[in-house]
């Protein structure tokens, strides 16, 4: 049955996203580009959990690295220090931080709004003191080395072409689970949480359950994309999960848009472009160093805040309508204008 | 005990620039709602200002006030140019807005000043004293007396003048304010230079303690936000009160746990108490009202 207003999954842009990511590797060949396109993959995952919840439950989390961390010293840690699996200890990397993230939502519940915001804030810093002083576990501040690679019958998946692969599967996965939660009944459910908390619990939704669920599905989400960052590298250390990268996870999902799940991925990959440009111009212009791309970073937040609040992909896509219904319309006209014409 | 009394010392001093900056935020909050997380920048910017001002050979005492009008100038430029703008955005926006600012002028000041840390002059000679059994700095009591002054001054400008009036219309009821003819606009650019002013003075008591570099405000606003936030968003009595208690849980955290671990165990005290009074402490009268 199909109801109208109700938006279903669209998988042409699915496959269409499928196509593009098995003819990157083709058409681009050098291995700087394929590796910044595998981390793009793996930032993507994290991005669109966090867009789940920013834009469809309302939340913000100034601490999705840390989620992020936790999946990935989880893997590490049970793969290098007790040499299981990968594959068994994706499934701790994703139920670690769902877990934290429902001890969080569970004690947090009654924060909200700013509060929120510093609650998530704290939790990031306590995790990164955790990941460079607990040096029993994690080895502290110098990192973890060793990490072994990810096998599959026989097949192992080493940085490059086939690591680009894996992780990208991983990303196609994300977006069709994130598609369907999103135009689904939770997902109707959680825009109306969005719109409005109090009309949404007075029409009978759990606003609650809701919210812990997305936000357990977005700390998931962090997990696996750590999970994936620790065994594309050999080693990993607590720099790459500090407040920055949280910072990053949400510039992306801004700029991107949070009200959408292409938002988020668009979002990654823009700013991803952005530091191979940056980087790109660094080596020409002596002054343009890694300090000009948080000034970007900075600048794109401003501007997109101030500019286009509901970020890149909803405004052009509204963009892309408006034309289309103004063509339509004026079809409409000139075919009225004929029909009068030839009466 | 010699220990105890240390520590609480170190904490109080430390507390102070934390009650100072979770003041500003307080400022912002009150008559705009919004979390300007670029308060640390202020405090950042008003230490590397006068390390500038003060080896470019200006008089100290006169690179200070240099020092508090320039940050004052960048304050009042950000609401002109970023807040005004973006007026009826939701909290999360404002957050980013401001989190956008943050890494903004820290990406320009790194450009400026460089990456190291730089040394400015203490206020007055810097011999340590010991006060029974426990030693601080003549700068250490400066940065107190500092947050006493600004403590005070705040409460005579909001309690005392017709511009804390105005001031105090406009967090209540921003139309009722205009109607009575008071401007909300202006009295958001009040705060916004106001709060700078607060910043830049907290880094120029900071700044011959703590080494100022272009990322000291990011953990400088983010504990700043943390009073704020525990003290009761919105009341300056609360900010003061959550910013003395952080130095203290910091302090006590490093010297009787691990200093590497100071900042968790700080947050996770901040997280408890949130969890007991989610207001935050003084929180329940004023939030929402937002009063000073």
């Amino acid at each position: 049955m199909k109801l109208r207003g109700v938006q279903q999954t669209t998988w042409m842009s699915v496959l269409a996203l499928a196509a593009l990511i098995v003819i990157f590797p083709l058409v681009v060949t050098q291995s700087f580009y394929l590796t910044q396109a595998t981390f793009a993959g793996i930032y993507a995952i994290a991005a669109i959990g966090l867009g789940l919840l920013m834009g469809y439950a309302g939340q913000i989390s100034l601490g999705q690295a840390a989620f992020y961390g936790v999946g990935a010293y989880t893997t590490a840690v049970l793969t290098t220090t007790l040499g299981w699996s990968p594959w068994i200890s994706l499934l701790f990397a994703l139920l670690i931080p769902g877990l934290l993230a429902f001890i969080m939502g569970y004690t947090m519940a009654r924060l909200s709004g700013y509060y929120l915001a510093m609650a998530t804030l704290a939790f990031g810093i306590i995790v990164h003191s955790l990941l460079v002083e607990w040096r029993g576990v994690t080895k502290g501040a110098s990192g973890f080395f060793g990490i072994p690679q990810i096998n599959l019958f026989g097949y192992t998946f080493t940085q490059g072409i086939s690591y680009y692969y894996l992780v990208w599967f991983f990303v196609v996965m994300v977006v069709i689970i994130s598609l369907n939660i999103v135009h689904s009944r939770v997902g109707r459910a959680l825009r109306s949480i969005h719109d409005s908390e109090i009309a949404s619990s007075a029409m009978g939704v759990n606003t609650g359950k809701y919210k812990m669920q997305i936000f357990i599905l977005s700390a998931m989400f962090a997990g696996l994309a750590g999970w994936l960052f620790a065994h594309m590298s050999y080693s990993i250390s607590p720099t790459s999960f500090t407040f920055d990268a949280s910072i990053i996870f949400l510039a992306m999902v801004v700029l991107g848009g949070s009200g959408s799940v292409w938002g988020a991925l668009i979002g990654t990959l823009l700013i991803q472009t952005l530091g191979i440009i940056v980087h790109a111009l660094g080596e020409q212009v002596s002054f343009i160093t890694s300090d000009f791309e948080h000034v970007l970073y900075g600048l794109i937040l401003m501007l997109v805040v101030i500019f286009v609040p509901r970020g890149l992909f909803p405004a052009a896509a509204d963009g892309v309508r408006t034309i289309s219904l103004k063509i339509r319309s004026r079809k409409v006209k000139k075919e009225k204008q004929s029909r009068l014409r030839g009466a | 005990m010699g220990d105890f009394f240390q520590f609480t010392l170190t904490g109080l001093t430390i507390g102070s620039i934390y009650a100072i900056v979770g003041l500003g935020f307080v400022t912002i909050y009150s008559v705009t709602k919004v979390i300007n997380l670029a308060q640390g920048e202020f405090v950042m910017l008003g230490g590397l200002t006068m390390y500038s001002l003060s080896t470019s050979g200006v008089p100290y005492w006169l690179a200070f006030f240099i020092t508090i009008g320039i940050v004052m100038v960048i304050g009042w430029l950000m609401e002109w140019v970023l807040i005004r703008k973006a007026k009826g955005a939701s909290p999360i926006s404002l957050i980013i807005l401001t989190i956008g600012a943050a890494i903004f002028i820290r990406g320009i000041a790194s450009m400026i000043w460089g990456k190291d840390q730089v040394r400015v002059a203490p206020f007055t000679e810097n011999n340590p004293i010991s006060i029974a059994g426990a030693t601080t700095t003549p700068q250490g009591i400066w940065v107190v007396a500092i947050m006493l002054f600004v403590v005070l001054f705040l409460y005579l400008l909001i309690d005392k003048t017709l511009i804390g009036k105005a001031f105090q219309a406009c967090s209540v009821n921003p139309l009722a304010a205009r109607l009575m003819g008071i401007s909300p606009n202006r009295m958001s650019s009040l705060s916004f230079t106001l709060s700078a002013a607060l910043g830049a003075l907290a880094g120029l008591a900071i700044a011959p303690i703590l080494f100022p570099s272009y990322d000291m405000g990011a953990m400088l606003g983010i504990k700043g936000f943390s009073a704020a936030i525990l003290g009761g968003l919105g009341s300056a009595p609360g900010a003061v009160l959550g910013g003395m208690l952080i130095g203290l849980f910091e302090a006590f955290g490093a010297g009787y746990i691990s200093s590497g671990m100071k900042d968790a165990i700080a947050f996770s005290i901040i997280l408890l108490l949130l969890l007991i009074r989610p207001s935050g402490i003084l929180g329940e009268k004023n939030v929402g009202k937002g009063g000073l």
